[in-house]
């Protein structure tokens, strides 16, 4: 029979693992289209580096933000356990600079997240060569941001995870 | 002769779509008004600490504003409340913005999307201050 406590676990496992999907497609999605925007191809075909350059990165721009804002909820949501059940364990062991690059994290995402606006403007009007330098702008930054988000919240789960 | 092809493929060359929305100008000078002044609202309404809400996790309560720990309570989270009052402030300039005239909003630089997030770090590094040096001193 399961305890509550476990049927607790599960819950918070699950959501974390849909956050964790939806970082995954978010970072592939960034990472296209930063490298699109660093390094363009000129010429098609090529190897797999090429091609993984080679993607159309004006179609991605609604899916990043739709992406962005579903990872974002789901991690807000995730939050409210993981400042009762990971935060107080994390300072009790003393694991300090594990806690502030959490909260370092949090402060990064919503960085990233007021950025969307603009960087979908810029996205959807990729003709207009008024805005490239500001859409590469934002694309890596974005792109950096994501990377750190996923990063610091892969070696949190790996401090203590969910189901620790 | 060259053979590689003159217009890039994958910078953008062509338009994603041709949605009003993209088109507009006044939802140019609200979004780059918006991504712009966000992290600026942002770094100003965690130096103030202006949460909209400050939200309780162990009791699942919610209270207007800036509410202290309570030990009855347990932890405060004030993060939800931070973005709240961000997305508030910078969505009020996007829309001050959308009312100027467009020569006015033109002049907004465009590479300050991305310069302000950038420059927003250091402070929020500072800001965390109290776990880097509870870390130095172990």
């Amino acid at each position: 029979m399961t305890s509550p406590i476990s049927t607790s676990n599960v819950f918070w496992t699950i959501w974390l693992f849909v956050h964790l999907i939806l970082a995954l497609g978010l970072l592939g999605a960034l990472t296209h289209q930063a490298m699109a925007v660093a390094l363009p191809v000129r010429q098609p075909a090529g190897g797999i580096v090429s091609r993984f350059r080679a993607v159309s990165a004006p179609s991605y721009a609604t899916a990043v933000c739709v992406l962005w804002v579903l990872t974002f909820l789901v991690g807000s949501f995730i939050y409210t356990s993981y400042r009762i059940n990971i935060r107080i364990p994390l300072e009790q062991g003393h694991y300090f600079k594990t806690g502030g690059f959490f909260d370092f994290k949090e402060h990064v995402a919503t960085l990233g997240l007021v950025l969307l606006p603009a960087y979908w403007f810029f996205w959807k009007n990729a003709q207009n060569p008024e805005y490239d330098n500001a859409r590469k702008g934002v694309t890596l930054v974005l792109a950096v941001m994501c990377w750190f988000l996923f990063i610091v919240g892969h070696v949190l789960n790996n401090t203590r995870g969910f189901g620790a | 002769m060259s053979t590689t092809v003159t217009a890039p493929l994958a910078t953008g060359a062509t338009s994603a779509t041709g949605s009003a929305l993209a088109a507009s100008s006044k939802f140019k000078a609200f979004a780059t008004t918006f991504s712009i002044t966000g992290p600026v609202a942002y770094c100003l309404t965690v130096y103030m600490n202006w949460p909209v809400f400050t939200y309780f996790p162990a009791t699942g309560r919610f209270y207007w504003g800036l509410e202290g720990v309570q030990p009855s309570q347990g932890p405060n989270m004030l993060w939800y409340g931070w973005t709240l009052t961000t997305i508030l402030i910078a969505a009020a300039l996007g829309v001050i913005a959308m009312m100027l005239p467009e020569r006015v909003s033109r002049k907004l630089p465009l590479f300050l999307v991305w310069l302000f997030p950038i420059l927003s770090i250091p402070f929020v590094v500072y800001s965390l201050m109290f776990w880097w040096r509870l870390a130095m001193q172990e």
